[in-house]
């Protein structure tokens, strides 16, 4: 791995970036992202928050207005930082005069890797992505697919430690989704911190360690998703035969603590009774009533927010209840 | 050095990826066979086996060295190069700086360790690299075909490869800047050549007014010369009074002239100042190969008269054209390549601050 930046305790460790288009539209109000070293970073956020903006400051694409901070222990857009970064831009266009042999090895080329590397790494790489056999073909013949598969080669032929990735398996196949998906993964085993822009929730659910979600140029929330997702937890019991009666309204029976109950739901012969707040310990009493009240505990298991749940509390507005139109803030 | 050998050898790979290229590179080689084809003998000029008399040119009058640098500097460097093919090599390149800064292809660059200002310098030379390329091979050519047909082997016929490159660039820069400011090729193809019209039409006025300018003083000094003589053109008897006041007001309205052309050079010349020399520059091609040779010339005394707009009257045409030769020549190389160079980079300055202050 390129360890010409070591950097310090975070990969990427940004404060305050601002940024306003024009004097209107704020793409980015004061965010800060950390991102530690050796982790896939999913950020996330509705069309318009402010994702790729970001991105585009990291990789000096967009000049902030305002952005204090560093990436591998550089500067933000420092010439040192940009050696050890590989980046797969949304709707890359690469050259398709070019063959995907070329591309690899003008990117490595451009990141200023010496000839025999850049050689060795583009033929390996494209190997690794799947595009051995078509190598020496030109990027015009390539699928969409491939062009993408083509771009992580050439993203990663420079040996990055931080891999900057805007929507990468846009165009892929769900075969080849899995395999990039696989490669992200073995990337993180190789020690590579990957900062992942992603719209499909479920892949960004299934490989990252942590998360960001932007809204409207802010950083709504940030952490894994473990931590993000803890207040929902909810305790699900599943049960045969009709509500008991101190889940009902009927107030002459002792109910349970008011709030603890989420809710109730009747599927044919089976209720289903979803807690808020318990833990393990705390279910125990529960299950002990259920038992001396002759029921058949059909399941029970702790079921938390999904991150589409999350994302989808993350975007709306709490005052009205509606969900934030998409756009940057005016 | 790496990233700059990089993004030349991108620039070769995506010109030799265009048919226009090889197209061009075909012309070059067909139009130094042509005139390969031509020659000279006693008679006059010959073409395949038939020959075409001409008193003007023939092998008495014109080296076939000279004829052959001659015919390199007028068609192929004038016409061709400074035409035809500058207008080749134009809709061939004027799509690098629109690409460049194109959604999806300027990500993939500026995420690397590379200045933006030597960036877009380096992306801009590479585009200058199709018009190296091109008048390499006619130089190439021509000076096979001038060594195998003329006899000579004229190393000062590469002395084109610069010079052209350099007059392309002038053109060039303000594509690249039209490029950086549309973003479309078309609209920068379409503003560069107006851009060239106006530059064309600037360096025509000035030199129309230096021609009257030149043709002033002529006539000025003709008519002073006449009446200090106080005869006829021939000699052969005194000027009556008739005659003398007729001079006296020629001589008076030459004067007056004088005013008005002064004036107007001192504006068209400053204009020009500012303005790249285009014509100029491939002027210093013909000045340098053939300002030595023993090109033909009018017989002095063969006409006089207003041969040209604005000629003088009683001057001969071959002393005029040998003013305007020696005008053209006296000019300065630092001015003519020092301030077209001075514009090229103060346009290549602006196109620069806008490549580097815009966001992507």
């Amino acid at each position: 791995m390129n360890n010409a930046v070591v950097g310090g305790a975070l990969a990427v460790d940004v404060d305050g970036v601002r940024k306003t288009y024009g004097r209107r539209i704020r793409a980015l109000q004061g965010v800060a992202l950390h991102v530690a070293h050796g982790e896939i970073f999913g950020l996330l956020g509705p069309n318009g928050a402010g994702k790729s903006t970001l991105v585009k400051v990291l990789m000096t694409l967009v000049r902030a207005d305002e952005a204090r901070g560093s990436v591998l222990g550089q500067p933000v857009g420092s010439s040192a930082a940009l050696e050890s970064i590989g980046y797969l831009p949304e709707h890359h266009r690469f050259p398709p005069f070019l063959t995907g042999r070329q591309a690899v090895e003008f990117s490595g080329a451009m990141s200023k890797v010496d000839r025999p590397t850049r050689k060795r790494r583009a033929a390996e790489l494209l190997e690794r992505v799947g595009l051995g056999s078509w190598m020496d073909r030109k990027l015009g013949s390539y699928s969409k697919g491939m062009k993408q598969r083509a771009g992580l080669a050439a993203a990663l032929v420079n040996d990055p430690r931080l891999v900057v990735l805007d929507e990468p398996t846009d165009g892929v196949d769900p075969v080849g989704r899995r395999e990039i998906r696989d490669l992200l993964v073995e990337m993180r085993s190789e020690g590579r911190t990957v900062l992942l822009n992603s719209h499909l929730l479920s892949e960004v659910e299934g490989i990252c360690d942590r998360v960001g979600i932007l809204v409207q140029g802010r950083l709504a929330a940030q952490g894994t998703i473990e931590e993000l997702t803890a207040s929902s937890r909810r305790y699900e019991i599943v049960i045969a035969g009709d509500v008991p009666e101190w889940c009902g309204t009927d107030t002459r029976v002792e109910r349970i603590p008011s709030g603890m109950l989420q809710s109730v739901g009747i599927t044919g012969a089976a209720t289903r009774l979803l807690f808020l707040g318990l833990d393990a310990h705390g279910a125990q009493p529960l299950l002990d009533r259920l038992r001396a009240e002759g029921r058949i505990v059909i399941s029970v298991q702790t079921v938390r927010e999904s991150l589409e749940d999350l994302f989808l509390r993350a975007v709306t507005d709490p005052s009205t209840g509606l969900i934030l139109k998409p756009g940057a803030a005016r | 050095m790496t990233q700059t050998a990089a993004i030349f050898l991108s620039a070769y790979r995506e010109l030799s990826a265009r048919r226009l290229f090889w197209l061009a590179l075909v012309i070059n080689v067909l139009v130094v066979a042509l005139f390969a084809t031509l020659g000279i003998n006693e008679q006059g000029i010959s073409f395949l086996g038939w020959t075409f008399d001409s008193p003007f040119f023939n092998s008495n009058t014109t080296s076939p060295e000279t004829f052959y640098k001659s015919l390199f500097v007028t068609l192929g460097v004038d016409w061709w190069l400074g035409l035809i093919a500058t207008l080749l090599a134009l809709v061939t390149t004027c799509g690098i700086i629109p690409d460049l800064v194109a959604p999806g292809s300027i990500d993939l660059l500026l995420a690397k360790p590379i200045g933006r200002a030597r960036l877009f310098l380096t992306k801009y030379a590479s585009g200058l690299l199709f018009a190296a390329l091109q008048v390499s091979v006619f130089s190439l050519a021509s000076f096979a075909a001038i060594g195998l047909r003329g006899g000579v082997w004229e190393w000062g016929l590469f002395l084109a490869v610069p010079i052209v490159t350099f007059f392309y660039s002038l053109l060039y820069c303000i594509c690249a800047l039209a490029g950086m400011l549309t973003k479309s090729s078309v609209a920068s193809l379409i503003l560069t050549l107006l851009a060239w019209t106006v530059i064309f039409s600037v360096n025509l006025s000035e030199s129309i007014v230096v021609a009257g300018r030149i043709a002033n003083t002529l006539e000025t000094a003709a008519i002073e010369r006449e009446l200090v003589a106080g005869v006829t053109k021939d000699g052969s008897e005194p000027l009556d009074e008739e005659e003398l006041e007729t001079l006296r007001t020629d001589l008076q309205r030459a004067k007056d002239n004088r005013v008005d052309w002064d004036r107007a050079f001192f504006w068209f010349h400053g204009i020009k100042t500012f303005v790249p020399k285009t014509g100029d520059t491939l002027e210093l091609l013909d000045r340098w190969l053939l300002a030595s040779a023993s090109m033909p010339t009018r017989d002095p005394d063969s006409e006089r008269g207003p041969q040209r707009a604005f000629g003088p009257r009683r001057v001969k045409r071959g002393e005029y054209e040998r003013a305007l030769k020696d005008e053209e020549r006296s000019r300065s190389i630092v001015w003519v390549l020092g301030t077209s160079a001075a514009f090229e980079a103060g346009i290549l300055l602006l196109a620069t601050v806008v490549f580097v202050r815009r966001d992507y």
